[in-house]
């Protein structure tokens, strides 16, 4: 406590508030947690000091992942907003929360960010040159399926053919976590799934409000611990059963 | 036979649970009147048996038994996806709920850092 009020109080010296104008406020990340104690404090650290505006989303994890974060933020308290949910409410929820937070703070764009290492932060740039250049509204990051462990690559195509049968929008990856949107784009979205549903949700906001949309190519790394995590067969199926569901509910 | 009284005696005690329950509050007006008509519907049924074979004839099926069962049935799955429904309602307000208050909660303590910030500087 006594550091986190002596660090903020650095904030009016002239040499901090010189570090400030290189910010970038215009630009959120938002990070959403699950459960991350072992990426999370990597990712964050390279972001901040990368100088990008941070929002953290812790989703109910059942490990460190708030404290850590929480330890970092004093360390950046002008970069580092943490948004805690009680309880874990799934990516859907979290991405919400992350993007009406940075929304609040007057953020222009929004850049989310998988906390799992999965991405590379030399990607953002790329995936917001299109939003800074008016090209585009959301701009989805395209990862290199040739790269991919066989039943990745298995179960994202399946996705891709799910999210083309269901909203007929047809895109190369509507599962990567690395996406970007302007403040327009963010305002008229309107998710509901919580879970990894939600990306193909993002799709079909897209074609719903007409926005512009771009697919940059993304690097992705892949280690052990990121291809534990993120979609699978099983999610699959269940974002499939989701998505009948919604169909039936219309009628 | 043995399962009209049974059906008569069920359908008055579940009346009058419905009632006592409208009576302390439970229940709306709306409910008490569709559970006592849906026991009456069953009580009359279990007295007059033969009266769902007319209404089974009516429909083009043979017994009456068989009209009850596919109209259960029918009945059970609307309930069934009533109910799948209604959670998934909940677990939208369980949603929002719990992402309003992590907004709320992040607002508060950063002005809470900010006026203490301000109070060390006085």
């Amino acid at each position: 406590m006594t550091l986190l009020k002596s660090t903020l109080k650095g904030h009016t010296m002239p040499n901090q508030s010189f570090e400030l104008d290189k910010l970038n406020k215009e630009l959120f990340l938002v990070v959403p947690a699950y459960n991350e104690e072992k990426t999370v404090a990597k990712v964050v650290t390279k972001l901040c000091e990368m100088s990008y505006m941070v929002v953290v989303v812790d989703d109910g994890s059942h490990d460190k992942t708030y404290s850590i974060v929480k330890d970092l933020q004093e360390k950046y308290p002008k970069q580092i907003s943490i948004y805690s949910h009680t309880i874990n409410r799934g990516l859907g929820a979290a991405l919400k929360t992350g993007l009406e937070a940075s929304l609040r703070k007057g953020a222009k764009y929004m850049v989310t960010f998988d906390a799992d290492c999965q991405h590379d932060p030399n990607d953002i740039d790329n995936v917001c040159k299109p939003l800074k250049l008016d090209e585009a509204d959301v701009v989805l990051g395209d990862r290199n399926f040739d790269d991919m462990p066989l039943s990745k690559k298995i179960s994202n195509q399946i996705m891709n053919f799910i999210t083309l049968l269901f909203y007929g929008v047809k895109v190369n990856d509507s599962q990567s976590g690395l996406r970007a949107f302007n403040s327009k784009a963010t305002q008229l979205l309107e998710l509901n799934s919580r879970g990894y549903g939600v990306s193909s949700e993002i799709v079909r906001e897209i074609k719903k409000n007409h926005l512009r949309f771009k697919e940059v190519p993304i690097k992705t790394i892949y280690t052990p611990y990121s291809i534990s995590k993120g979609t699978n067969a099983t999610i699959g199926i269940k974002i499939l059963f989701k998505m009948i569901i919604d169909i039936l509910k219309k009628f | 036979m043995i399962y009209q009284y049974l059906g008569v005696v069920i359908g008055i005690l579940a009346v009058i649970i419905a009632i006592i329950r409208f009576r302390d509050g439970k229940t709306s007006s709306a409910m008490l009147i569709f559970w006592i008509a849906i026991w009456s519907v069953i009580s009359l049924v279990s007295v007059f048996p033969e009266t769902t074979t007319i209404l089974a004839n009516l429909f083009g099926i043979g017994r009456g038994l068989d009209l009850i069962l596919i109209l259960g049935i029918i009945a059970s799955y609307y309930l069934v996806f009533k109910l799948y429904t209604m959670i998934e309602k909940l677990e939208l307000e369980i949603t929002e709920l719990v992402r309003q208050i992590a907004l709320n909660q992040e607002e508060n303590e950063t002005k809470k850092y900010i006026n203490e910030d301000e109070d060390l500087e006085k």
